[in-house]
Parts: C-alpha cells; sequence; structure tokens
C-alpha cells in the first residue's frame, strides 16, 4: 500500500535482473553470433556430449521420482476440458512474446494473427481459458520465440545442451530463452512472484504430461534414448524456424538421399578400420 | 530481494511444450507412420507400384490397405500383425532403408557386416512395426498433396486425423521411382523425419561401439522386446 504506483509497475529485482541477467544474456547472445558462420546442422554439434549424459541420466532420475507421478496424478484428476483450459490459458499468457518475435522476423501477417488472437482469447475467452478465436474461424496460434528469430537471422544452433530438469537445448536457444523470459516476457511486471511460480509448476506438469507419450514410445523403441531425444529435438527446433515446411530440399536432408549405395564395394573383413574399438 | 523463480524455467517450459507439444502426438503418428509406412515403405511391390500412376495414388492405396488390415474387427491383434508382416514381407525391400540410415558406415562396412546389418535392421523394424500396433487408435489420412524434388524422388504430404478432433498431423512421405513402381524411403511426421532420427542414434552407436557393436544392439533390442511383448511370436 505504501508502495508509489509507479514502482509497482517495475519488475521487483531490477539490479539483480541486471547483474545476473542482462549481463550473462548479452554474453550468451554474443556467443551464440559466433557460430552465426557455421554450416548450419550439418551433423550433430555436441561437444560436451559425456556432460550431457550425466544430466541427462540425472533428469531421467528426476523425472521418475517427482515429474512423472505428478503428470500421472495431473491426467488421471484433472478432466479433460479442464486440461485444454489449462493449455489455452498458458498459450495466450506466451503471446506476447510471440508477437514480439514475429515482428522481429519480419512475419506481420502471423504478428496480427497473434495479436488478434490475445485480444480476442483474453476478453472473449475469459483471459484465454477457451480459445474463442478458433471457435470463431481465425487461424490457429503458432509458437515463436527469440531462439527462432536468431536462427533466422542466420544464428546456428550451436553445440546442444542438455538443461538440468528442462531437458535438450542449445547454445542459441538458451540464449532465446533468457532473452524471451527476461526481456520480453510482461507478466512479471504485473503480478505476484506466488502467481507466477504456480503458473509454472502447472505449465511444467502440463508439459509433461503432453509429451508423455513421445516419452513412452521413444523409450520403447530407441536404440539410444539420449541420441534420439536429441535428433528429435533438433528437428523440431529446424521445423519450428522453418514454420512448419518440411525439410525435403534443404541441402542436410537431401545429402542423404544423394548417396548411391550401389558403387560401394564392401571393405574386405581383414580392414574394417571402424570396428577396431570393438 | 524477492524470492524469485529464475523465470527462465518459465519460459522455457513453455518453449518446450510448445517445441512438444505438438510432438506429443509423435507417438501416435509414429504409430500409423510406421504402421502405414512399414507394408508400403519400401516397396518392391510389383503389383501396387507398377500399379499407381502417381505418388499420391501410391501413398493412397498403401495407406488404404494398411487401414482395412487395421480396422478389420474380426482380427485380434496377432492377426493384425500377422497381416502387416506378410505385407512387409510380400511388398517390402528394407534393403535402401537400412543403408540410408547407415550412410557413411555403410561404406567402411565388411560383406558379412552388411548382411549382419540388414538382417538386424529388418527384424527390429518388424518388432517396432509389431509394438506400435496398440498405438493406433482410429486414426485416418488423407493426402493433400505432392512435391517433385528431383527426377526420382517426390514427396506426398498427408494429414493424419484424428478422431478425437485435435489437430491433425502433418506427414510427408519420400517415394523413390524405379524400374518396379515406387517406394517409400522414408516418413516425417511434423518435421521429424524417421531416416534422420535413426541414422543419428546409428550413427552415435557406430562412433562409440563400432559395427558390430550396433548389430549387438539391434540384436538385443529385438530379443529384449520380442520376449516381453510378443511371447505369442517366440511360441509360435
Amino acid at each position: 500500500m505504501s508502495k508509489p504506483a509507479a514502482e509497482h509497475l517495475r519488475p521487483p529485482d531490477r539490479r539483480w535482473t541486471r547483474l545476473f541477467v542482462a549481463r550473462p544474456a548479452a554474453v550468451l547472445v554474443l556467443a551464440a553470433c559466433l557460430w552465426a558462420g557455421h554450416a548450419r546442422a550439418q551433423e550433430i554439434y555436441d561437444p560436451i556430449e559425456p556432460v550431457n549424459r550425466a544430466i541427462f541420466a540425472f533428469n531421467q532420475v528426476v523425472d521418475g521420482l517427482i515429474l512423472d507421478p505428478a503428470q500421472q496424478i495431473y491426467g488421471y484428476v484433472v478432466p479433460e476440458p479442464a486440461k485444454r483450459g489449462v493449455r489455452n490459458f498458458l498459450s495466450n499468457l506466451a503471446a506476447p512474446i510471440i508477437f514480439v518475435n514475429d515482428l522481429l522476423q519480419g512475419e506481420r501477417e502471423r504478428a496480427g494473427v497473434t495479436l488478434g488472437r490475445f485480444m480476442i482469447n483474453t476478453t472473449l475467452g475469459l483471459g484465454g481459458i477457451f480459445d474463442f478465436a478458433s471457435i470463431v474461424g481465425m487461424e490457429p496460434g503458432h509458437d515463436e520465440d527469440f531462439g527462432q528469430t536468431l536462427a533466422v537471422y542466420g544464428v546456428s544452433s550451436g553445440p546442444f545442451i542438455m538443461l538440468p530438469i528442462l531437458g535438450p537445448s542449445g547454445l542459441r536457444d538458451v540464449t532465446g530463452t533468457v532473452v524471451d523470459a527476461f526481456v520480453f516476457n510482461p507478466w512479471p511486471y504485473y503480478v505476484d512472484d506466488e502467481v507466477t511460480l504456480g503458473v509454472r509448476i502447472v505449465d511444467g506438469v502440463d508439459t509433461r504430461y503432453r509429451i508423455d507419450p513421445v516419452l513412452d514410445d521413444l523409450e520403447a523403441n530407441s536404440l539410444d534414448l539420449y541420441a534420439a531425444i536429441r535428433s528429435g529435438y533438433l528437428q523440431r527446433r529446424e521445423a519450428d524456424i522453418r514454420n512448419g515446411a518440411s525439410p525435403a530440399g534443404s541441402s542436410a536432408y537431401e545429402d542423404i538421399f544423394d548417396q548411391d549405395f550401389d558403387d560401394e564395394q564392401p571393405l574386405p573383413s581383414d580392414a574394417a578400420p571402424v570396428d577396431a574399438g570393438g | 530481494m524477492n524470492n524469485r523463480f529464475p523465470p527462465m524455467q518459465h519460459r522455457s517450459m513453455r518453449a518446450a511444450e510448445m517445441r512438444l507439444g505438438r510432438r506429443r502426438l509423435l507417438a501416435r503418428i509414429g504409430a500409423v507412420a510406421l504402421l502405414v509406412s512399414a507394408p508400403g515403405l519400401f516397396g518392391r511391390s510389383e503389383a501396387l507400384g507398377a500399379a499407381a500412376a502417381d505418388p499420391e495414388t501410391f501413398v493412397t492405396e498403401v495407406g488404404d490397405q494398411v487401414l482395412t488390415i487395421l480396422d478389420d474387427a474380426s482380427l485380434d491383434d496377432a492377426g493384425k500383425i500377422a497381416h502387416l508382416k506378410t505385407l512387409l514381407d510380400e511388398y517390402a525391400d528394407l534393403d535402401l532403408l537400412a543403408k540410408l540410415i547407415l550412410g557413411r558406415h555403410w561404406r567402411t562396412a565388411t560383406a558379412d557386416q552388411r548382411d549382419a546389418y540388414v538382417d538386424a535392421f529388418r527384424q527390429l523394424v518388424m518388432t517396432t512395426m509389431a509394438d506400435r500396433l496398440h498405438q493406433y487408435g482410429g486414426q485416418t489420412f488423407e493426402v493433400v498433396g505432392s512435391q517433385t524434388i528431383n527426377d526420382r524422388d517426390s514427396i506426398v504430404k498427408s494429414k493424419i486425423v484424428q478422431p478425437s478432433g485435435a489437430p491433425p498431423i502433418a506427414v510427408d512421405w519420400r517415394l523413390r521411382k524405379s524400374d518396379t513402381g515406387y517406394a517409400i524411403i522414408d516418413v516425417i511426421a511434423e518435421g521429424v523425419s524417421l531416416v534422420v532420427s535413426q541414422r543419428s542414434e546409428v550413427n552415435d552407436i557406430v562412433a562409440k561401439q563400432g559395427m558390430d557393436g550396433l548389430i549387438r544392439t539391434m540384436r538385443d533390442r529385438v530379443s529384449k522386446r520380442d520376449a516381453i511383448e510378443l511371447p505369442t511370436d517366440k511360441a509360435g
């Protein structure tokens, strides 16, 4: 009550933000830009793979103890319409960030869709719980983030990074995540920390619930779960960057199908260097 | 001063959700794609391939055949798997797919390793197909267009329609034309390619364990899953 109104609109801990976020973010952006010249996504670039695999193993344990039970309870207890409402609400919260990134990518039409959907769903959709925009026939929503914006500017994905708890990412996308969260995300300016924290927890559980079938399938059918998740993540990112278009025609993808196997004689069995390691 | 939870986590969760959210259905597409693809996948099907006048017709026909089996109420799971395996045996030439996935390592493999790898791959495809049968839940699909890549390859775009009314899933089929007709050589579900994904896994294993290690890993996987999931198969 004693706070002046203007102070209320400021993030509560600006100094902290500047010191621990803005500066590392700048460093990350710079570092990400260094990768801009690299060939994009030809081969998977995972220079800290042993570390990533260790973090992945840790994540698997945390998942088994906390996330998986939580998502199972969520899936069982919350009725389907309420789950849809949660998803709609969370998607609507992300609209301002998507809007800014639409604009930064020069996608004016998509920015218009994002803005229109946000205005309709926030009002007629009761704060975003109902996707009223889709009901009245507006174009479905889409995702954008600053990692994708950097990609549009020519920044390659950089080294693959497995984040604790949060899962697969990369240097460019971690950078994008930090910028989205601390620069473009308006909500911390308006709501209490407790609310933000609550939303985040729901978001995390809902996310885990939604990817559960994929994880199950990968676990059952992949030869190497880490490699499968890494490849799936990187391909999804590339698809998002292309705004959903097929990889067909991209050189990395087409090279695979250019290989001509007919001319390739097998090595004599006493000269197989690949198997030296055994 | 306030005990703030780093917002990064929130945003990251969101990003992951948006990213993976669409992938959520991938598991089920995996099912449909693999099932739909497996029989036609690799076509050598004189009858089917030669009969199809163009890539879109080919994919439509393959899909219809598979869906007919999947929707056949008179068949139990084992019966469906048997039928699909028969289709696969009858029409499939898994060699090219196996080679595409192995990529550059094909060049450095011995003749024995090549044979063992293709054989293990073939068994793994069968096992995976059987495993994914249970994920099929009444989806249908429609061909929505096609695109010519070069003089031998083309892409057919389709939509997997969900019975629940959830948004349809985009699945692209890459076809290669040969003397015997068309053959599907890749399936791309929501931007994620079967060949690219498998290559990535296979590459990793060959780099660490060599070609023989890869073949061992594939065989282990097949025998483990057959033992757990398909006791009837073993018995028969």
